[in-house]
């Protein structure tokens, strides 16, 4: 019992640290603890080293293949869907038929996944029994694992490769097939406000209650992240996002504080990292320079970020900050809310000082704070 | 933790226009509009429930002159008002409680009420689950994420811990002031049976034992020497002072999970949803797209799920709080 618990609490560590970006750098919230990664400056040249690797093991005719995504039938789904919202009581209906069927199709594919003492989610994507999940479920390449189908049964697997940057996993079920898989899918007619479904196992296998479906739209996405408004929560990591016509276009990876924010890899990452997370290559990506740090976190409280926490021998604390103090401006900037002051901080240079204005009760203050590189992450 | 914080780079927003407009959210204003003639059909099926006039929970109207379920440990001591679609406010008093399905019935003084139509058709995964009330439009909406399934009550203890060399069920440890110790149970005994059913080892002792409430009495079958006797042994809730908090931390708002119901465990079925519900808007009904009540919403759970009890439970549930037998007395409670 306590060792279960414990293995759940790792996983949520996890989305712990990815939700301390909170504020919230989206396209970077995926990373996980100490290997983030450079999203800004280094994305583009990650990207293309992969790339190039990729192209060097393609050779390799004994790697598993990568699935073909299946086409895109976008122009035959029902008229709803391609509304910016739904107008009628038949536009729903026509929403609900259309969930029903896809999630009652892919379900089989959707696996509960124990790697050591983790547990998340991932998904099976071909009848021999690949299955993508997420990088930190994994941990490394090579880990004996188990695998869990929501009908209880289960089978042996192992981990193959681990994307750092970008938290693409990839694990192959060592016992024979065949197995039940989902389609891959393709981003390339998908539109901010598709609806999409979030399957898993949250909190772990549960048989009584087997996969959690989620219906949500998506709010944002890039070729590298999806953010979506399906709620998820440690255990699903791993887990698949789907499609409106059931094809996985993203894998569960990290949360934030609000029910809104809910980020999966983007399914191109794991074509783009294919061959070498079939290789299982381990160190897929490079972690981030660091960024500069100031070790104090508020909450909005317009017009400014009010901070409910200081830490201490942080540079803020150091420059005189207080619980409860509203900052209003950083370097003359005004700030709207609590992301834009950790903005304005993880984008100045370690070493830097930034001049703020704060309001403490009727006082308006001017603090000098001197930010650092992040003390080690534990 | 916080150096995280700050190592977390933010990059280039995407333009505006690739991101979906809040309101459009799953339940957003705009989405939810479309929404709105199915909770207008309800709205005289639905009631706002207030304590010293802070909302605690929604009510489904079971019975034209007034009867309304809800989420009874949301209904805390208090001037009990209720109110109406039509913006008045009314008094309401609570009739009784069904403790173990944490359902209440109360009385609510207020013409042209109409009684919930309850669904009788399957539960299905990914159908629309609606919470309305008495606002134009639903608070919330989801899906149904899981099929109708127990859950088990918060865990209770009776107090021992056992000799972990083995895997047998040998106490070696009987906590002090708890119900073992009441039942005269000592360090050595043996649990030979849980209300009868031979146990061997340990972990069938404590899976059996999850099943039980605090507040209720265990028949544990004893061996002592060369002897074997009964005992009955009352659980107790982990959150009891003996066992100490820290040991057994119960689940609360953290910044994942968001505001959670107080009561969120033991109920003998429930539909599991993805609504975002706040939790003193449980107690209400859950609709389907033909106006039906598929369920009873009875707690925020997590992040991810929030409760409700099933159509068909809700009604036998009703039977037995109007047909327990002191019908009219101020405040009764009954159990299964």
């Amino acid at each position: 019992m306590h060792a279960i618990r414990f293995l759940r609490t790792r996983t949520a560590w996890w989305l712990l640290a990815a939700v301390l970006a909170g504020a919230l750098s989206w396209s970077n919230a995926r990373n996980s603890r100490g290997a983030t990664v450079d999203r800004a400056g280094a994305a583009a040249s990650a990207a293309t080293s992969v790339r190039k690797q990729t192209n060097s093991a393609l050779a390799d005719a004994s790697l598993p293949a990568v699935p073909k995504p299946a086409p895109s039938r976008r122009s035959e789904w029902a008229p709803a869907f391609g509304k910016t919202t739904p107008t009628s009581l038949d536009d729903l209906k026509a929403i609900e038929r259309q969930v029903k069927a896809v999630a009652g199709r892919v379900s089989p594919a959707v696996v509960a996944v124990e790697v050591g003492y983790g547990s998340g989610s991932g998904v099976v994507v071909s009848a021999d029994g690949l299955v993508l999940t997420a990088g930190h479920v994994c941990g490394s390449p090579n880990r004996p694992g188990r695998l869990t189908f929501p009908d209880g049964r289960s089978a042996r697997g192992k981990t193959l490769g681990v994307a750092r940057d970008t938290d693409c996993g990839l694990m192959r079920i060592t016992d024979r097939g065949p197995w039940p898989f989902a389609a891959m899918g393709d981003l390339q007619e998908a539109r901010a406000g598709d609806r999409v479904l979030a399957l898993g196992h949250p909190g772990g296998f549960d048989l009584k209650r087997s996969l959690v479906v989620r219906l949500g739209r998506v709010i944002r996405f890039t070729p590298e992240v999806l953010q979506t408004d399906c709620p998820i929560s440690p255990g699903d990591s791993g887990g698949p996002l789907f499609d409106m016509q059931g094809r996985v276009i993203g894998i569960h990876t990290a949360i934030s504080g609000s029910t809104a924010e809910n980020f999966h890899v983007a399914i191109s990452t794991y074509y783009e990292a294919w061959n070498e997370l079939a290789r299982g290559a381990g160190n897929i990506g490079r972690p981030a320079p660091p960024r500069a740090y100031v070790g104090a976190i508020g909450v909005d409280d317009a017009p400014g970020c009010r901070l409910t926490s200081v830490e201490k021998n942080s540079p803020a604390q150091r420059a005189g900050l207080k619980v409860g103090d509203v900052v209003v401006k950083v370097d003359h900037r005004e700030i709207k809310a609590s992301a834009s002051f950790l903005r304005w901080v993880t984008e100045a240079t370690p070493g830097e000082t930034l001049s703020l204005e704060v309001k403490r009760g009727d006082q308006l203050l001017a603090l000098d704070v001197k930010v650092e590189a992040p003390p080690r992450s534990p | 933790m916080l150096g995280l914080l700050a190592a977390m780079a933010v990059a280039e927003e995407p333009a505006v226009d690739q991101k979906l407009l809040r309101t459009r959210y799953r339940s957003g204003e705009e989405t939810l509009r479309a929404f709105a003639p199915l909770a207008a059909a309800m709205h005289s099926s639905i009631v706002k429930l207030a304590v010293d006039d802070e909302t605690v929970a929604l009510g489904a109207v079971v019975d034209a002159s007034g009867l309304v379920l809800t989420k009874a440990s949301e209904i805390r001591p208090g001037k009990l008002t209720c109110w109406l679609a039509n913006e008045m406010q009314v008094g309401a008093e609570l009739v009784r409680v069904a403790e173990e399905d944490d359902v209440a019935l109360v009385r609510v003084h207020a013409p042209g009420l109409k009684p919930v139509q309850w669904a009788d058709s399957e539960v299905h995964v990914g159908q629309w689950a609606i919470t309305t009330g008495i606002a134009p439009t639903p608070h919330a909406v989801g899906i149904v994420s899981a099929l109708p399934r127990r859950i088990r009550p918060q865990r209770a203890f009776i107090g021992v811990q056992f000799d972990f060399s083995t895997s047998g069920t040998t106490i070696e440890h009987v906590l002090e002031g708890l119900g073992a110790e009441k039942a005269g149970l000592k360090p050595g005994d043996i649990i030979k049976a849980v209300n009868d059913t031979a146990v061997t080892n340990r972990a069938q002792v404590v899976e059996m034992l999850r099943d039980f409430r605090a507040g209720q009495t265990v028949k544990l079958r004893v061996g002592r020497d060369e002897v074997q006797f009964d005992a009955q042994v009352s659980m107790m809730a982990p959150n009891d002072e003996v066992l100490g908090a820290e040991l057994y931390p119960q689940p609360g708002p953290d910044r994942f999970t968001g505001e959670r119901s107080q009561r969120a465990e033991g109920f003998e079925q429930v539909i599991e949803h993805d609504t975002v519900l706040q939790p003193w808007l449980c107690g209400g009904p859950l609709v389907n797209l033909d106006g039906k009540a598929i369920g009873l919403n009875i707690a925020r759970v997590g992040r991810v799920s929030t409760y409700a009890l099933p159509a068909g439970l809700v009604k036998q549930i009703l039977k037995r709080l109007q047909s327990s037998p002191h019908p009219g007395a101020p405040l009764d409670t009954i159990t299964r």
